[in-house]
């Protein structure tokens, strides 16, 4: 937990600078007014002293908790699947909302749980009927199509 | 008796068909949800929330709130049957909820949740009915400088009142400010931290963070390992309490009900801290504290009567106030917001229907979901049998779809993903995510305020204190910010007396 503990002050310490580097040119006061970057400082400064509160406790704390994060095999599947969900966004203007959901879906099931093919392509019909029953047919909701029509 | 009226008219809202049609829908969707590990009520919500676009607003708010407390409910099943918490707030009642079905007794558990919750949940929403109306009326007085504390209070006891590190609670509450911070200054309409993006002009959405933070992430967590965990196979036919179970359970009921409600009345504490209060305070009040941890019928009632009160109670400050108190309640504000009704003081008058509609609605909610956890439980404990893996694809490309209809852009979508990203990382940093989607709710009304009150007093911050209302917040603000520094130094002196005491026994050996 340690090393998570260093990284998420190093992080949110960054954060803080971006916050306030992205807010220097903005009035911190306007003429009888706080400005826009009022709130920005205050915000960012809250965030420097949490980072700073994170980094010395931490540093200080000769705790031996182990960190929160999954064996190489569940970070691997954790990566298929977000990588899996990227692909799917980029696919949407090209393949089409539904259609690349289907894809996506089938991916999940068959590419990374490793689940009967027969189940899988009944979930996939489920899940693509209820997003067209209630999201097109029902709520008008013009999704991206592609060249299947969907 | 206005409220016993104005309840009245809400029934007559509540019970018109569409309305009862989505309270059913809403309950069980949320007592599914509540079963399903991995995915809890706030993360159901704001999943759910785009398909009520459609609906009229006290139908949509009927259908979330139902969502919200039949979460409660829902966790039952799964903490007793399977030994997993469906959601956070039923941690207690897998530990000894687990051990009853073990022991053959889980019917009797879920019977003394179902009854627990009911009574508790009914309690909870007849004393909505008369404190909301006298808070809302109490807050027609606050102006900017109350409403800059309350919103301020609403972040920081977040930090003092959860289970974890104030420190990451405060890290989480400040990543959500950051986040509200970007798109154009509501004042003086300048961009700010866009860095040139055309879509991050109009800021951040609240549901692509609260999408991405609740459910996405909950599913990439639950993707680390193969789901495997089956359930107890036990007979769920004795779905009642006995004479002997119904005398050790009444009070903890009432304990528990009662603590749920002051709990879930203040701002972050929540469903999770207040079961976790009521069956710490049930073992020390309980004739047999030593059956605590082993299978004691009187924890689990304490336990599921005080969340499911907790979730009734958070909606107090959420409807009179316009403060949400839990990660819940401000999925049901934004959800306000989205179907343009300007939350706060003046809701309970300006949109008297839409307010006694809901709180009519949760009485029926509750009848609904007593009966779904007792003769119906069985039926819904065979959900549970359906591998989580085939549930994984509906939930996500819902949530995508969700985050697509609010805006007609992708980017949202980019942006619901890249928050899942965010929110699977602050799982494992071990930062409450519950205090972020609060900051991003509350920023809006904190910034405002904030200027506003800056701008009477032209600058001096004396304003925060001049009133004797405003002068109690801030030192609740205070108050709520040394709490945390006060139990840490606590602990630290019990640590130094026992390495003393450690010390001192070693060196008499």
């Amino acid at each position: 937990m340690k090393v998570t503990n260093l990284v998420t002050a190093v992080l949110l310490l960054a954060l803080s600078v971006l916050v306030l580097l992205g807010t220097w040119e903005l009035p911190y006061w306007a003429d009888f007014a706080p400005g826009s970057a009022f709130a920005a400082f205050w915000v960012a400064l809250v965030g420097l002293v949490l980072a700073l509160a994170l980094l010395v406790s931490t540093l200080a704390d000769d705790g031996r908790e182990p960190h929160g994060f999954p064996d190489r095999r569940g970070v691997a599947r954790v990566a298929a699947l977000t990588a899996g969900l990227w692909l799917m966004v980029l696919l949407i203007p090209l393949l089409g909302f539904m259609t690349a959901a289907i894809a996506f879906s089938l991916f999940l099931l068959l590419g990374i749980e490793r689940r009967p093919l027969v189940p899988s392509l009944f979930t996939t019909a489920v899940v693509s009927g209820l997003v067209y029953g209630v999201f097109i047919a029902w709520l008008g909701i013009a999704l991206p199509a592609g060249p299947f029509g969907l | 008796m206005d409220a016993l009226a104005s309840l009245a008219q809400g029934f007559s809202v509540a019970m018109t068909p569409t309305n009862l049609l989505f309270v059913l829908i809403g309950v069980t969707l949320g007592q599914l949800i509540g079963a399903l590990p991995g995915i809890g009520p706030s993360a159901g919500m704001a999943l759910l929330l785009p398909v009520t676009f459609g609906l009229e607003p006290v139908t949509a708010l009927v259908m979330l709130s139902g969502i919200m407390y039949g979460g409660m409910y829902g966790g039952t099943l799964t903490s007793v049957l399977v030994n997993v918490p469906g959601e956070a707030a039923s941690v207690m009642t897998a530990v000894d909820g687990n051990q009853l079905a073990r022991q053959g007794r889980a019917g009797q558990a879920l019977a003394a949740a179902a009854i627990g919750s009911f009574l508790a949940g009914i309690g909870a929403v007849t004393a909505l009915v008369f404190l909301t109306p006298a808070l809302s009326a109490f807050a027609l007085g606050f102006s900017s400088p109350e409403y800059f504390l309350l919103a301020l209070l609403g972040i920081t006891a977040t930090a003092s009142l959860g289970t974890g590190s104030a420190v990451k609670a405060m890290i989480g509450a400040t990543l959500g400010l950051m986040i509200a911070l970007v798109g154009t200054d509501p004042i003086q309409g300048t961009s700010r931290l866009t860095f040139g993006s055309l879509e991050l002009l109009e800021g951040v959405d609240f549901l692509p963070v609260a999408i991405g933070v609740f459910g996405i992430a909950e599913i990439l967590v639950s993707m680390e390992q193969t789901q495997a965990s089956a359930a107890v196979r036990t007979r769920l036919r004795d779905m009642w309490l006995t004479r002997k179970d119904w005398v050790e359970c009444r009070m903890a009921m009432l304990r528990g009900g009662v603590i749920g409600f002051v709990i879930g009345l203040m701002p972050g504490a929540g469903p999770t801290v207040a079961a976790l209060l009521a069956y710490v305070v049930e073992k020390k009040a309980s004739p047999h504290p030593e059956k605590f941890g082993h299978g004691a019928l009187d924890g689990v009632a304490a336990a599921e009567s005080a969340n499911n009160s907790a979730a009734h109670g958070a909606m107090v400050p959420m409807l009179a106030l316009g403060i949400p108190g839990s990660a819940s309640t401000a999925v049901l504000l934004a959800a306000l917001v989205l179907l343009g009704i300007r939350p706060g003081p003046m809701l309970l008058t300006e949109q008297a229907d839409l307010v006694w509609g809901l709180i009519a609605s949760m009485f029926i909610g509750n009848v609904i979901l007593l009966i779904m956890n007792l003769p119906l439980a069985p039926l819904f404990a065979s959900v549970l049998r359906i591998p989580y893996s085939y549930l994984v694809p509906g939930i996500l490309i819902v949530s995508l779809v969700g985050a697509y209809a609010i805006s007609l852009s992708l980017f949202n979508v980019g942006l619901t993903l890249f928050f899942g990203m965010v929110g699977y990382l602050m799982i494992r940093a071990d930062i409450p995510r519950a205090p972020l989607v609060l900051a991003v709710v509350l920023a809006p009304l904190m910034e405002s305020s904030l200027r506003q009150s800056l701008m009477l007093s032209e600058g001096s911050p004396a304003i925060f204190v001049q009133r004797p209302l405003s002068a109690v917040l801030a030192l609740l603000v205070i108050g709520s910010l040394a709490l945390p520094l006060f139990n840490f130094m606590l602990a630290r002196r019990a640590a130094r007396r026992a390495g003393v005491a450690e010390a001192l026994s070693h060196s008499s050996d």
